[in-house]
């Protein structure tokens, strides 16, 4: 309060020898708070943004164990996927093709047509899937032999744990 | 890089008086009161500062919690367990809660003893009577919202005392409820006070209360007069 006011809007320039009382308080205020306001923005920041580093929970659906599927006879199996959305929890009712050729590798597929999404079924005559609904015909390894369908079975990831046959329901698209 | 920050501010300040206002409020005179009744002129702004915190972490708690009886308990659970320094906030939102109605009334106590509220801050006294009763309101709608037994037994407890006034008690517990008895509607009626209404009339209030505080000047500490008691 002690210098002049000047006219229009004049920086202030502070001569700054020594430091006062007056001086230190405030530059000691200001960093104190700034320490405060920074701790607490970190934390609030991180809060906000975690979504950013947040990794969804993969939703492994256990189908039982591995032994039993037979080779060279693809079996739908249905299960119930439990999915947590934070604090939702939703279950769905789905199933999969299983397919293995030598009991030690499986694929697992999509029971959707890849053409328009009718439910298809194992010819176990031709060893082929059949859609009934426009007449698509796949093989085992889920690739088109014939009808309209653009691209082979959507695969959904498998994995092995202990010795049981565990997939991840959702569709992964081959081209 | 100097003079652009100079000429930026200096086009502001003209167009806007901010120096002015700074001084005005950052530099006003302030009654001389040294050590620990300096710092009982202090706990307005800390009640203030803790208004702030509130604000924002309550913003934050928003982002992750659902005012619905399936839901709200667990999305608090949620932050706690899954959000990241979720606990912190929460806490910090939780404990911001109680100081901010001890600091109000530490305020309210150092005016009133001081005689601060005398002519002619009867006007800031009766804003500060609106402000505690608004805190009062944050406290008992944010209590419910984490819909664990403790809060919504809390909240029948505190619904029914209203519910006793004579004549129109049924209708003002109802009124609080939003139904007959506790329901999603008592949830989803506190969380819009929570969150929209109360916020908005408090920072509203706040500042006709600094103004009235800035406009009269802080009072000074009361004086051992030497006169003798009648
Ligand atoms: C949200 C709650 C409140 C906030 C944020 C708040 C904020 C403030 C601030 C920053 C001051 C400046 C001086 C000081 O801090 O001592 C002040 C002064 C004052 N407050 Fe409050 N206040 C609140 C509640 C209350 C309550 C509950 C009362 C009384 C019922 C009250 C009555 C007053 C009065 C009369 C003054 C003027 C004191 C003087 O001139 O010396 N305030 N308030
Ligand atoms: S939906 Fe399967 S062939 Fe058209």
């Amino acid at each position: 309060m002690s210098a002049p006011q000047e006219p229009g809007c004049g920086c202030k320039a502070k001569p700054p020898e020594n430091i006062g009382r007056r001086d230190f308080l405030t530059r000691a205020t200001v960093a104190l708070g700034a320490v405060i306001a920074a701790a607490l923005s970190a934390t609030g920041l991180g809060y906000f943004i975690s979504p950013a580093f947040q990794r969804r929970d993969e939703d492994w659906v256990d189908l039982g164990r591995a032994g039993e599927f037979k080779a060279g006879s693809p079996a739908l199996v249905e299960f119930t996927q439990r999915r947590r959305d934070a604090w939702v929890t939703s279950e769905r009712r789905s199933s999969a093709w299983v397919v293995t050729a030598d009991g030690k590798n499986f694929t697992a597929f999509d029971p959707r047509c890849t053409h328009l999404g009718c439910p298809y079924r194992w010819d176990a005559g031709s060893s082929r899937f059949v859609c009934p609904c426009h007449t698509a015909v796949f093989g085992p390894d889920g690739k088109v032999i014939s009808g309209p369908p653009p691209r082979p079975l959507d695969q959904y990831a498998t994995k092995i744990a202990g010795n049981r046959l565990m997939i991840l329901p959702k569709a992964e698209k081959k081209a | 890089m100097k003079d652009c920050a100079l000429a930026a501010y200096s086009w502001v300040c003209e167009r806007t008086g901010l120096d002015q206002v700074w001084t005005a409020l950052m530099e006003r005179h302030i009654p001389e009161a040294k050590g620990w009744v300096g710092l009982l002129y202090t706990l307005g702004s800390a009640t203030m500062m803790i208004f702030t915190v509130q604000a924002v972490t309550g913003f934050l708690l928003a982002t992750n919690y659902v005012p619905s009886p399936d839901h709200a308990y667990d999305s608090v659970r949620y932050i706690d367990a899954a959000v990241l320094f979720g606990r912190v906030v929460r806490g910090l939102h939780h404990w911001g809660a109680s100081f901010m109605v001890v600091f109000a009334v530490l305020h309210m106590l150092r005016v009133y003893f001081m005689g601060s509220y005398k002519y002619p801050r009867e006007a800031t006294w009766l804003a500060g009577v609106g402000l505690l009763l608004l805190v009062l309101g944050f406290s008992f709608t944010g209590y419910l919202l984490p819909w664990d037994q403790k809060a919504y037994w809390a909240t029948v407890v505190g619904t029914t005392i209203a519910g006793q006034t004579p004549v129109v008690g049924a209708w003002i517990a109802n009124i609080l409820r939003g139904t007959d008895g506790m329901g999603a509607p008592t949830l989803s009626r506190f969380y819009a006070l929570h969150v929209l209404a109360l916020p908005a009339l408090t920072a509203g209030l706040i500042g006709v209360h600094l103004f009235l505080v800035v406009w009269h000047g802080i009072s000074e500490p009361p004086k051992r007069s030497p006169g003798k008691v009648p």
